[in-house]
């Protein structure tokens, strides 16, 4: 049979953000895949250079729409390293909470969007309609749905109320029952089923090798978790458990992002019934001392590292975001082969991508001298012209 | 795992006379809560003009000119069309001149309609010194 | 007289007219219902409770921009959509309503009309696959091949299953099967299974979830209808609304006893038959997810087929018990 490669992005249904998947496929039967960024990149490396370090807090958080939480702990984090602020218990407490909610938040629209992907729209309707409960929870905590903006340099912003800790506690068993139901429907639901066991096989070797993170990692069966290996904020003594799964394939990713939602039910119960009082924050100077600091999160979708150099100045000298998604590429390329055309969206899907956190500038190593070059689209496209042969004004974009 | 076909039949009948989950947006409202970040509204008698919003604020959204310097008489512009509403401005004054209302229905048919202007002096005691000058 | 009444027939009631109003009744009667089963609202501005929603969504299409791919050939890219609603509107002529005699045969009920409607309703799948194939296009092209692997595996037991009243009514003849149930209602409990099958394979006949796999949006864009916009897309949709109503009028005729009683009571019965064969065609759509078209194929000759053999095994014992 006649291979064709059929392009999927940067414009798709499939896809959220641009992205272009380029895929050879026989038939339905797909023999390989590319995968092309860079539709989306918005420089915010760069801006961070420019902005004082309470200023980038906010532009942290515009990094993900979902992660909001995670990039802007995950970057305070590397600031207090570096001046050296001991944050007070209740303030890591409630950021630890938000964080937890954060997360079920996230695994509730990422099984909306999983259904979806699989055409399962009923689903897709009724665990978005469940995930305003844990939105109105946010909005209610910090005052916003999306963009929480509770971290700040030393501490949280805002403090928690006996009332909203009722209602988190009311809303949490909520979640908890309906995940349960969730639980029950898409393990048993045989179209639903059909769909995600068995497609996107990573093996544990190759999930290893390929450098996969968060739960795709996680469902490949092996237990890493920043959580455990590395605790940050205060995570050493809340009692959880790293949930995996061996099956390695869609439906694990499905099932360990499902027990998350419940073990983070479980914590945020912990950590609204042991809130220690006390402060919330500390004073942090607006200078930073010179140094670096590397800070590593669990996001709902994996490790997150920030990297934070600062010259003496209230301005960083250099921050560096390795969003998760970007960590799990590799992985996606070898899951999505020898799949059918019906399954790229869901295990395109199943990495939860979050495309535009992961566009970063791009930056060419010669393997031969070690010389560093960051290139400019124009010298991209150039080179690929010659490198494809191609003549002057003929398409560099052959799909 | 046993596999049952239809399972989800159930909820979806039980829902099929239930009220829709749906609000009726323009129509119908959701309650705001109490601490809900809307829109940066600022009370021109306790602004000491100390400039600590305009330094902090990531979007550069806040704006201080000086239109007399002896009348101590000054202008803040509220850029409402590149707030990013994070409520540092609020966190960053010293005397609560800043607030964030609950507003969120923000949207016009022109960038200009959303810049907010205020024309102030300083404080009565500052302007009061001033005058006896 | 006659004439008149032909003319009725074939552009008022059944025909043309009454097939645009009621099928997009019907669609959104459909969405409404899969709205309220997904806890939500559904059409509600057009009209009363947004009744209107689908002829302002086919009035719309016709005002769009119309863009033929540039590689595609012009005249069957353009005459396709036509076609469909042609085929398809034909089909509909056929099922008793009014104007046929059992006693005699005229020309929209004679002996073998639920063949010619088997006939028209499958050539109008064809048709879809045509058209994907002559959009030039990666996704149409695959979502055209999606119809024809589809097409193989429904077809046989909805012919199977829509089949088997008629071998117990010992008539090929729409009228006269719907008429042998008005008298022995009771023989339809038998043909429990043959209609259970008869829906599942109309459900993938109209392409609907779990079975709209050549359109699956989130797989391959928009499937066959990839490339068509404005007026075209505008008749292809009212080309599967009325294929709904067609599909389920037909089921109604030969698993439901037809629709006897004159022109008021006829539209009566066919109004409210359609519309139990709709919502059941709704709550299948609201309860699965999509399946792969390997899967689909597998399905159907795995479970559907031999259902529809065990109920042609079970016509052919009751109508021997008959005799």
């Amino acid at each position: 049979m006649k291979k064709i490669k059929i392009p999927i992005g940067p414009q798709h249904p499939a896809l959220k953000e641009p992205i272009s998947l380029r895929i050879t496929v026989e038939g339905e039967v797909i023999k390989d895949a590319d995968v092309r960024l860079g539709y989306n990149h918005r420089g915010i490396e760069k801006l961070a250079e420019s902005r004082t370090y309470v200023q980038n807090i906010y532009l942290m958080e515009r990094i993900c729409g979902i992660c909001s939480h995670s990039h802007t702990t995950c970057f305070v984090q590397g600031v207090e390293s570096l001046c050296g602020l001991e944050v007070p218990k209740r303030g890591l407490f409630i950021r630890m909470l938000v964080c937890e909610l954060e997360r079920i938040h996230s695994h509730y629209l990422w099984l909306g969007v999983a259904a979806h992907e699989a055409g399962f729209d009923s689903l897709f309707m009724y665990t978005w309609r469940d995930r305003e409960v844990v939105m109105d929870l946010l909005e209610i905590i910090s005052g916003n749905r999306v963009h929480y903006a509770i971290n700040t340099i030393g501490g949280v912003r805002r403090d928690l109320s006996e009332v909203q800790k009722e209602k988190i506690l009311e809303g949490i068993q909520f979640l908890k029952k309906r995940m349960e139901y969730y639980t029950n429907l898409g393990t048993t639901e045989p179209s639903f089923v059909a769909r995600v066991s068995g497609v996107g096989i990573l093996p544990k070797e190759k999930a290893m090798s390929l450098c996969a993170v968060g739960p795709t990692l996680r469902a490949s069966g092996i237990a890493s978790d920043i959580r455990k290996d590395d605790p940050y904020a205060a995570y050493d003594e809340i009692p959880f458990s790293v949930c995996t799964a061996t099956s390695c394939d869609v439906l694990g990713r499905v099932v360990v992002r499902i027990k998350e939602t419940m073990e983070s039910i479980k914590i945020v119960e912990y950590l609204v019934k042991n809130l220690p009082s006390g402060e919330i924050k500390v004073r942090a100077p607006r200078k930073v001392k010179e140094g670096e600091a590397v800070s590593r999160y669990e996001a709902p979708r994996g490790e997150n590292i920030h990297y934070i150099k600062s010259n003496g100045t209230d301005k960083p000298e250099r921050v560096k975001v390795r969003a998760p998604t970007l960590a799990n590429y590799p992985a996606t390329i070898e899951m999505l082969k020898s799949g059918f055309i019906a399954d790229i969206p869901l295990i395109f899907a199943a990495i939860d991508p979050c495309i535009c956190c992961a566009e970063r500038f791009v930056e060419v190593i010669d393997t031969k001298n070690e010389n560093t070059q960051v290139l400019t689209m124009a010298e991209i496209k150039k080179r690929y012209s010659k490198s494809q042969g191609l003549k002057k004004g003929s398409s560099v974009w052959p799909l | 795992m046993k596999l049952r076909p239809g399972a989800f039949i159930p909820e979806l009948l039980k829902h099929l006379f239930k009220k829709p989950a749906t609000v009726m947006y323009p129509f119908e409202k959701l309650n705001i809560p109490k601490d809900f970040r809307g829109t940066p509204v600022l009370k021109p008698e306790l602004c000491i003009v100390c400039r600590a919003c305009v330094r902090d604020c990531p979007a550069f959204a806040i704006e201080i000119e000086t239109l007399s310097e002896e009348e101590k008489k000054y202008k803040m512009t509220i850029h409402n069309d590149r707030c990013i509403h994070c409520a540092q401005c609020v966190e960053s004054c010293p005397t609560k001149a800043l607030f964030m209302d609950d507003g969120y229905e923000l949207s016009t048919d022109s960038r200009r309609k959303l810049k907010i202007a205020y024309v102030y002096s300083r404080p009565k005691k500052t302007a009061q010194q001033s005058s006896e000058k | 007289m006659a004439i008149m009444k032909a003319l009725v027939y074939l552009f008022v009631y059944p025909g043309l007219l009454f097939l645009f109003v009621y099928s997009t009744f019907c669609e959104w009667f459909d969405r409404k219902l899969y709205a309220r089963l997904q806890n939500r609202v559904g059409p509600a501005y057009t009209g009363r409770a947004g009744i209107l929603q689908p002829i302002a969504d086919f009035l719309k299409l016709l005002f769009k921009e119309d863009i033929i791919p540039e590689n595609a050939d012009r005249i069957i890219f353009s005459i396709l959509p036509v076609i469909g609603v042609a085929t398809v509107a034909t089909a509909g002529l056929y099922l008793p309503l009014w104007n046929y005699d059992v006693s005699r045969t005229t020309f929209n009920s004679f002996q073998g009309d639920i063949i010619v409607v088997l006939y028209l309703l499958c050539l109008s799948t064809v048709i879809l696959f045509l058209s994907g194939w002559h959009s030039t296009n990666f996704f149409s092209t695959i979502g055209g091949v999606r119809v024809l692997t589809m097409l193989f595996g429904y077809e046989v037991p909805l012919f199977l299953s829509v089949l088997s009243p008629a071998i117990v009514a010992d008539s090929w003849r729409l009228a006269e099967v719907a008429n042998f149930y008005q008298d022995f209602p009771f023989l339809l409990f038998f043909q429990i299974i043959g209609l259970f099958v008869a829906l599942i394979s109309l459900q993938a006949k109209l392409e609907r979830t779990p079975f709209d796999i050549p359109h699956a949006e989130t797989e391959i864009v928009g499937g066959t209808f990839t490339e068509f916009s404005g007026k075209k897309l505008a008749f292809f949709r009212l080309m599967t609304d009325i294929e709904m109503v067609v599909g389920s009028g037909l089921i109604a005729t030969v698993f439901m006893a037809g629709f006897a009683g004159g022109l008021m009571g006829s539209l009566a019965r066919f109004v409210l038959k359609t519309l139990i064969v709709i919502a059941i065609l709704s709550i299948i759509r609201a309860t699965f997810s999509r399946i792969r078209v390997d899967q689909m194929v597998v399905f159907s000759w795995k479970y559907l087929t031999p259902l529809a053999i065990l109920q042609l095994l079970v016509s052919i014992i009751i109508k021997g018990v008959i005799k």
